[in-house]
């Protein structure tokens, strides 16, 4: 589904992606671990299509088509999901009318008629209580006043609204708690098929607990500098990130 | 040759009436002041002066379906004063009697009040000093006699629409408002300018008083078509206790100019002003506001808006005015707008001059563009970049609209501003 090759890019004068090569299929969870700094959430960002990168060499192919040729909104309507490591506040726009034009815009890209009201007010109530976000949520302005965990449970939401193929999470169990944790990953879980895949970035293996990954890669200094199952995710939390340093060689 | 060279020839073809003294007087301070030039501050960034048609006449009346124009109309409750071409539609108008409240015509009531306009007509408006309220006092047509008697709290708001005919080119009328809200009165009152084609220029002026404890929310509609020039006065006194809400929706026009100024005469009076303004293609528009705190401890707050598109200008100059004796004044005042284009430009001013040492003022303006961050959020979730920014525009926009009261008014400009922003979430 997902193939990056030798993956390049820079922000300003600072190379952060130095090669980077990852192959996903469909049914699959991968999970990326690493330090701060890695360059962990440039490339989520960079595969959703955010501009402030540049690609200096490599590619990514999504279902066989250069993603990098596509805009971030076409990537999006194709099926590329990211969850935000920080989801905007946009005061003035409620959930229920950005969602509606975000599943109208992928309905049109699929040559489908907008969705009739009553079938989208039952996909939200459906979607929603997946992430146990109460309805008042949807009427109001996106993300505003909302607490962390009520940011990240409305990225798995929409996530959820959108049904994307590849979804990334970037670093979306980051400050949560525990029941907010539970309730994220219960709804990953909910979701996972063998149609979609999941890239899964974060600092903690706690989150892995939940979201149970087929392979897990730690990734240093803009590279994947080693693969493994979720028995490397145990042996990272045992060991921290310095044993990965000097089993590299830095 | 302009229309100020035939004005002694204008004044002779007005009926002789009640404000006739007023009259006289001010056209006498319109020719010592004349038009303003560039070279005048206040009018630095609007040159109205080569904008102005040649003749001040009016087309004559003609009739026309009132309900078919505003769609609006039949569906909304509550009084309802229609202006056709600046004359006083009788047949029109739907008016709704409560005890204490008079409305109608203000051409006609200056003949049953005279007290009334003895104590408040051209009294919150220096017509030794602001060109345009001089010439308006001069040539008033008609307009707007709004009257609520001590303690009368008005049940349903007053609409007043100034209606324009389509075919009739270089008018330029003279409307008028007198607003008196008595101690421990209220009224919401919403004033709506519309015309669909033609050169149109209307020099407006409305005064109100907001006496002790009364309470005025008012609404000025802009809903111009792209001809249009437009000077505004919005004049307001306050007594003591009193709460005013004006809010100023400005969605096209040529050129417009509001001057919304409010007075704080009382102590503890509250004073809102609020705007918004969408231009595009050559709109100009331009937000002049000022308020004078001349007692102590009164609160004022204006928030503007503003979203410019093509080349579009946008004017803001907003003055707070804290006198030596207005002591805990709190005032706040906040003007942001948002460039879609590169060739849209904007010209911000806050003017603040504060006498007394003991007082809240803050100040903020900003002039940019549709957030980065924001608009990538929308973007990934396939929404189309156009989409984006206008969801964007319109979630900044929005926040004048979604404050004010009037539940079937917020309902109809939410949609007025969808379409003007062409985004049809």
């Amino acid at each position: 589904m997902l193939e990056i090759k030798n993956l390049h890019a820079k922000i300003g004068d600072k190379e952060i992606l130095k090669g980077l090569s990852l192959k996903v299929n469909a049914g699959e969870v991968h999970a990326i671990m690493g330090p701060n700094g890695t360059g962990k959430s440039t490339l989520a960002s960079i595969i959703a299509g955010k501009e402030d990168y540049v690609i200096t060499a490599g590619e990514i192919l999504f279902e066989g088509k250069n993603l990098l040729e596509l805009s971030p909104d076409e990537r999006a309507r194709e099926g590329v999901f990211l969850a935000f490591q920080y989801p905007v506040e946009i005061p003035g726009v409620s959930t229920t009318n950005f969602m509606k034009a975000a599943v109208n815009a992928k309905r049109k890209h699929h040559g489908l008629e907008p969705i009739v009201a009553k079938e989208f007010l039952a996909l939200m109530n459906e979607k929603r209580q997946l992430v146990d976000l109460d309805k008042s949520y949807l009427s109001r302005s996106i993300n505003e006043g909302f607490s962390g965990g009520e940011k990240k449970r409305n990225e798995i939401f929409q996530m959820a609204m959108l049904d994307p193929k590849l979804a990334i999470l970037d670093e979306t169990d980051s400050g949560l708690d525990i029941d907010a944790l539970r309730i994220v990953a219960d709804g990953v879980n909910k979701l996972k098929n063998k149609h979609n895949a999941f890239l899964v970035i974060t600092h903690y293996q706690r989150l892995l607990n939940y979201i149970v990954p087929d392979y897990v890669h730690i990734m240093y200094d803009g590279r994947i500098v080693k693969t493994g199952d979720k028995s490397l995710a145990l042996k990272m939390e045992e060991r921290g990130y310095d044993w990965i340093k000097e089993e590299i060689g830095v | 040759m302009s229309f100020t060279d035939n004005i002694d020839v204008a004044f002779e073809t007005i009926d002789k009436d009640n404000l006739s003294v007023v009259r006289e007087s001010a056209l006498t301070s319109f020719k010592a002041l004349g038009l303003p030039s560039a070279r005048h501050e206040e009018w630095k960034y609007t040159h109205i002066k080569t904008k102005l048609p040649e003749t001040l006449r009016l087309a004559a009346s003609f009739e026309l379906q009132v309900a078919s124009k505003l769609k609006y109309f039949n569906s909304i409750k509550g009084t309802k004063l229609v202006f056709i071409n600046g004359d006083f539609s009788a047949e029109s108008s739907v008016i709704l009697a409560q005890s204490g409240l008079t409305v109608g015509s203000l051409k006609e009531n200056s003949n049953l009040y005279p007290e009334q306009f003895e104590k408040y007509f051209n009294k919150a408006t220096d017509i030794s000093k602001e060109n345009f309220a001089a010439l308006n006092t001069a040539f008033v047509r008609d307009g707007a006699f709004i009257y609520v008697k001590k303690n009368t709290i008005v049940e349903a708001p007053v609409f007043v629409f100034h209606i324009y005919d389509n075919a009739s080119a270089d008018v330029f009328t003279q409307s008028r408002n007198l607003i008196i809200a008595e101690e421990n009165s209220d009224i919401t009152i919403v004033e709506d300018f519309q015309n669909s084609t033609g050169e149109k220029f209307y020099n407006h002026v409305s005064e109100v008083y907001v006496g002790r404890n009364a309470e005025v929310n008012y609404s000025l509609l802009q809903l111009h078509n792209p001809n249009t020039t437009s000077v505004n006065y919005v004049e307001a006194r306050l007594e003591r206790d009193a709460r005013y809400h004006i809010t100023t929706v400005t969605l096209d026009g040529k050129l417009v100019r509001n001057n919304v100024n409010a007075y704080m005469d009382g102590e503890n009076a509250l004073a809102t002003l609020n705007g918004l303004y969408i231009g595009k293609d050559a709109n100009h528009i331009d937000n002049h506001i000022l308020v004078d705190h001349r007692v102590p401890n009164c609160n004022s707050h204006q928030t503007y808006k503003g979203v410019l598109d093509d080349g579009a200008t946008g004017v803001f100059n907003g003055k707070i005015f804290v006198q030596k004796d207005a002591q805990k004044t709190n005032a706040y005042q906040s003007s942001k707008a948002v460039l879609l284009s590169d060739e849209a430009s904007m010209n911000s001013k806050p003017q603040l001059e504060i006498y007394a040492d003991d007082v809240k003022c803050s100040h903020g303006a900003a002039i940019g563009q549709v957030s980065k961050n924001e608009l990538f959020y929308l973007l990934a979730r396939g929404i189309d970049k156009d989409t984006a920014r206008g969801i964007l525009t319109y979630a900044f926009a929005n926040e004048i609209i979604a404050a004010i009261k009037l539940p079937e008014l917020k309902t109809y400009l939410d949609e007025k501003l969808k379409q003007r922003l062409n985004i049809t979430i």
